[in-house]
């Protein structure tokens, strides 16, 4: 399963990876700016979701609450103790990852839908215990962060690449995990168990044990996921980290880029996170619900006609633009063609 | 910067060489001396000032947001139409508006746009406290003032310098409710029913705190999820706790649905609807001759003041109903900012920030608020501000407490 | 005591019968079509519409639109099926949930889009009166949703036992494919079951009109609710839908009489856990999937 790197594809990837580090230095617009370090955060967080629910498709509509208990615990530690967010947003994402446990031996028993609505359950309830727990995190009137001004070491600063460069770490950090895990034997089980759970369990692959992995990590990543953002934004209150838009937008730069394939979610958030701010900026001010309603369009129109996602389409035109020669099998590039997610 | 880089060699001056350089020397000094003249603002003065404008015209405040873009632009062509800032040779205020969409990421970015697009001078902002709060954060981090007519007691906190709240905070709103609760029964029993986000728990929290100084008693206190489907369950909790006053502290829709239950199940108490969606004209067109007697708190009103009422009959004239207390302290929210630049004479928001500070108007538009006087603390809370208590009566929204503010007598039903 | 009990059993389970016709509505369309439309609240919200306009605009009782609402949902559902849901069946989990599921967010959008956020209310003459039972009080616009959603479930399960469609319906519910060789349409009988569906969806939304106001997300609202009733009632299941929905609204109702107003859902949340923890298919054993 290993994806061979074409050597003509090792060099594309070095200087984008290059350009992805220059950008801040050469664009100093503070908005672009800012749309890249949404790019960036929402397609870690698209990242995290796809181990759940690209790979081993458990499809789950409650991610928020892993993010809003990184967000959380980093927060409480960072305000009420002190501790430097760099310590908290680690923090946050164990106690996340620690969460999944008890949630996902609950909601494990379900399957398809039914899972996907005990997981909004799930995050609701969390929003609706933070939004009661006034005494050691703020209920419903939330915090700001304090205003350290640049505070390096408690990951504040004045300058908005460095939040860039850390979103940009932890979308690479999120891509090394899937494509480690892509690879690895639970890579294999993974994509067993997507594809039919109880055949992959009657040849004997232990479902329960590697669904309880693959939550661990997602779970974890999107902790981290929170803490950034709060860090970001300045501003906790359980209505923003546990929000059900969260959860929305975690599953569907997923599925409208590619469900189940390394580079999906980064595909889908470049297509949707510039749009919709782009079309904030002009239409946002008159025209309520019109950003929205283009997604809900994007996403019924990925459905019906691509379901599998637009990577496989646009990896299609890249093949058939690079032709035969490239080095594809007829096997591969049709398979490519169809849409189908690339595991071979 | 005019050095020649053309396609030929740098040392062969051919004519077409010649003339590329001609040109790009004329360009950059042309482009240096228009760079110096605009930058160079001792002599030359702006001819507007740019002020932002940051509501949820859109999203779950939308109502209340549009009013408040409305009233902002109606503000802004006062006092232009009044000569603008003199001591910038007139210049006018230029408004520029975004809506956040009810979303603090949105706030996030949106803050920060206008303040690096456009050379805020000042910034106004943006009904919800949670929105708020987060303007407040990228204004001080941005160092450019914020003049905001949210409640939130946090924004006062947390060493802001830029921020100034010239109105009622929320902890003095309990006060004024609990007050308001004594002229209505002297051994008040107080149910406190409340939204649990931001702004219902804060308004709430102040209640529950100063009921025993004020000799209140509170005998519920009960958060609950805005939005719900049926108030009966918490309307019968109110009517088994033996309540004589309901504080609600709700927004719009389950205001009107927490007053149609009362009626229907016979709980006839007086409500203290608080401010928020009570405040606003919709509420009487939702509720109808139900919202007559009711009582609530604002931190400000159009009718305590003449100015309030000329600021009112305008705005009513262009929008058909009257401008409601968060709209209205826009406007002279907008007054003060243009009074901080008359002293400031400079659009630089560093100097318009120590202008606020050292604000103290008791007359013209600034300071139409209840008390009628505006100076900041080193906190950016107002020395005088204070809450006035309202009440519905024949289908005005009427100030009736204290007693300076007060413009028509208490109904008791 | 009893009378503070009695008074929010009432209140549950009057408002725990305008959840049954939502539930219901999903319940119905997950067990003929095996798909859960997460856009049913959206439709509640469009009969809301429907009869807040007809009320504004020509005077008509929400109640009495109930004519209007339910075929032009009933239509709307059956178009919805012809174009959208069939294209997804098969596909597997994913298409289907996220087609419903974007749906919902279009609907909302739209409303939002040509109707604004504002919160619209119909007055009738008796959106405040209430009548006395004793204690209890039991206001007369609920009461009237009450009654009539029972009356329409009644006539759905009169319908699904004892009309051929109705049991080509229940058939295809339990096994397709016998039921295909038994010469049901599936194409028909999903297209009546997604347009019943809907149309309950539609009766709901008229029927709170009264008591309730309409604006572009009110559907979140129920449908969240709806959901859980049907897990509980067992997927599938209509009369488990219609119990398990009552049932909601009374725990919802106690929920928030005695462990705090703003706790009601976590008590609903809290149940549904709990049953799923203990009966993952619902209170009303195996389904058929």
């Amino acid at each position: 399963m290993m994806r061979r790197l074409r050597p003509s594809a090792a060099m594309g990837l070095t200087v984008a990876a290059l350009a992805l580090v220059l950008l801040p230095q050469i664009v100093s617009n503070p908005f672009a700016v800012d749309i890249f370090i949404r790019v960036l955060l929402f397609a870690f967080i698209g990242v995290a979701w796809n181990l759940l629910g690209g790979y081993a498709k458990q499809l789950s509509l409650g991610h928020a609450a892993f993010f809003g208990l990184g967000a959380y615990t980093s927060t409480i530690l960072l305000i009420r103790y002190g501790v430097s967010p760099w310590i908290g947003i680690v923090a946050g994402g164990v106690v996340a990852m620690l969460a999944s446990l008890p949630i996902g031996a609950l909601c494990f028993r379900l399957r398809g839908a039914y899972f996907a609505i005990a997981t909004i359950a799930t995050a609701q309830v969390l929003m609706l215990l933070f939004l009661k727990f006034r005494n050691f995190a703020w209920g419903a009137e939330g915090t700001t962060i304090p205003n350290l001004g640049n505070s390096p070491w408690m990951m504040q600063f004045d300058a908005k690449a460095a939040y860039y460069y850390i979103a940009l770490v932890l979308l690479a950090i999120g891509l090394a995990i899937t494509s480690w895990v892509e690879r690895s034997w639970m890579g294999y089980y993974l994509v067993a168990l997507g594809e039919d759970q109880d055949a992959a369990e009657a040849v004997g692959v232990n479902v329960p044990r590697i669904k309880r992995h693959i939550y661990l990590i997602s779970a974890f990543l999107t902790g981290l996921a929170g803490t950034f953002y709060v860090q970001y934004i300045y501003f906790i209150d359980p209505n923003t980290v546990f929000n059900f838009n969260v959860s929305v937008e975690a599953a569907l730069v997923s599925i409208v880029g590619g469900i189940g394939t390394l580079w999906g979610p980064v595909v889908g958030t470049v297509l949707l996170e510039p749009t919709s701010a782009l079309v904030q900026s002009w239409l946002g001010g008159t025209h309520g619900g019109v950003q929205l309603t283009l997604y809900a369009v994007i996403l019924m129109a990925v459905i019906l006609w691509r379901p599998t996602g637009l990577l496989g389409v646009l990896t299609g035109a890249y093949e058939r633009m690079v032709g035969a020669a490239s080095g594809g099998t007829p096997a591969t590039t049709s398979a490519v063609r169809k849409g189908a997610p690339l595991d071979g | 910067m005019a050095g020649s880089r053309g396609k030929s060699s740098p040392r062969r001056y051919t004519r077409r060489g010649f003339l590329t350089t001609a040109i790009r020397g004329a360009i950059a000094t042309g482009a240096l001396t228009a760079y110096g003249a605009t930058t160079r603002n001792v002599a030359a003065a702006p001819t507007a000032v740019n002020i932002g404008a940051l509501f949820p015209a859109t999203g779950g405040f939308a109502q209340f947001g549009q009013d408040c873009f409305n009233a902002a632009k109606l503000a802004v062509q006062m006092v232009n139409d009044r000569g603008g800032i003199k001591s910038l040779g007139g210049a006018k205020l230029n408004l520029i508006l975004s809506d956040v969409q009810s979303d603090t990421t949105v706030t996030r970015t949106e803050t920060e746009r206008l303040i690096t697009s456009y050379k805020l001078s000042a910034l106004l902002g943006s009904y919800a406290s949670a929105l708020t709060l987060i303007a407040s954060e990228v204004a001080e981090r941005h160092k450019v003032p914020l003049l905001t007519g949210s409640s939130s007691d946090q924004l006062n906190q947390g060493g802001r310098k830029y921020t100034f709240t010239p109105f009622a905070r929320a902890s003095q709103f309990a006060k004024a409710q609990l007050q308001m609760a004594k002229l209505i029964s002297d051994k008040p029993k107080v149910a406190v029913v409340f939204e649990n986000t931001a702004f219902g728990t804060s308004t709430s929290s102040g209640v529950r705190e100063q009921a025993p100084g004020e000799g209140a008693d509170i005998v519920m206190f009960e958060p609950y999820s805005a939005g719900f489907t049926d108030a009966g369950p918490l309307v019968n909790k109110v009517k088994a706790s033996g309540a004589n006053v309901l504080f609600a502290v709700s927004y719009l829709n389950d205001l009107v649905l927490i007053v149609r239950t009362m009626k229907q199940m016979g709980l006839n108490i007086p409500l203290n609807g608080g401010s928020g969606g009570f405040l606003h004209p919709d509420f009487y067109k939702d509720t109808g001759k139900d919202a007559e007697g009711l009582l609530g708190v604002a931190h400000w009103n159009h009718d305590t003041s003449a100015d309030a009422k000329a600021v009112n009959a305008a705005y009513e004239k262009l929008y058909g109903k009257f401008i409601f207390e968060y709209a209205g302290g826009l406007v002279a929210q907008t007054f003060m900012i243009a009074d901080a630049l008359e002293r400031a004479a400079s659009p630089d928001p560093q100097k318009v920030r120590d202008a606020l500070a050292a604000l103290d108007v008791s007359k013209g538009f600034a300071a139409m608020g209840p008390g009628g006087k505006v100076k900041f603390d080193q906190t950016g809370k107002n020395i005088y501000g204070h809450p006035v208590g309202v009440q519905w009566q024949k289908g005005d929204l009427v100030s009736v407490f204290p007693k300076e503010d007060a413009r028509a007598p208490i109904v008791k039903s | 005591m009893a009378a503070v009990v009695a008074q929010a059993l009432v209140n549950g389970l009057l408002i725990g019968g305008i959840y049954a016709l939502v539930s219901i509505g999903v319940t119905l369309i997950f067990g003929v079509v095996k798909i859960v439309n997460f856009a049913q609240g959206e439709f509640v919200m469009i009969g809301m519409y429907i009869s807040y306009w007809l009320a504004a605009r020509v005077g008509l009782d929400p109640v009495a639109s109930l004519v209007v609402s339910m075929p032009v949902l009933f239509a709307v559902g059956v178009l919805l099926q012809r174009f959208l849901i069939r294209r997804v069946l098969g596909l597997g989990d994913m298409p289907q949930i996220f087609l419903t599921f974007a749906l919902s967010l279009l609907l909302i959008n739209l409303a939002l889009l040509l109707f604004t956020a504002d919160y619209r209310t119909v007055d009738t003459s008796y959106s405040e009166s209430a009548i006395h039972i004793g204690p209890v009080y039991v206001g007369v616009a609920r009461l009237i949703a009450f009654g009539l959603a029972m009356l329409l479930s009644g006539a759905l399960e009169v319908f699904l036992r004892a009309t051929d469609l109705g049991k080509a319906m229940r058939a295809a519910a339990q096994n397709r494919d016998v039921a295909m060789l038994m010469g049901v349409n599936p194409e028909h009988v999903f297209s009546m079951a997604v347009g019943l569906s809907l149309a309950l969806a539609g009766a709901a939304g008229s029927l709170i009109m009264p008591f309730y106001s309409v604006y572009p997300g009110v559907g979140q609202v129920f449908v969240l609710l709806a959901f859980v009733a049907v897990v509980l009632g067992t997927m599938g299941n209509v009369r488990g839908a219609l119990i398990a929905s009552l049932m909601m609204g009374m725990a919802e109702s106690l929920g928030i009489q005695f462990v705090g107003a703003d706790s009601g859902l976590i008590v609903v949340f809290a149940v549904l856990l709990l049953t799923l923890a203990i009966r993952p298919s619902g209170l009303f054993g195996r389904q058929t999937r």
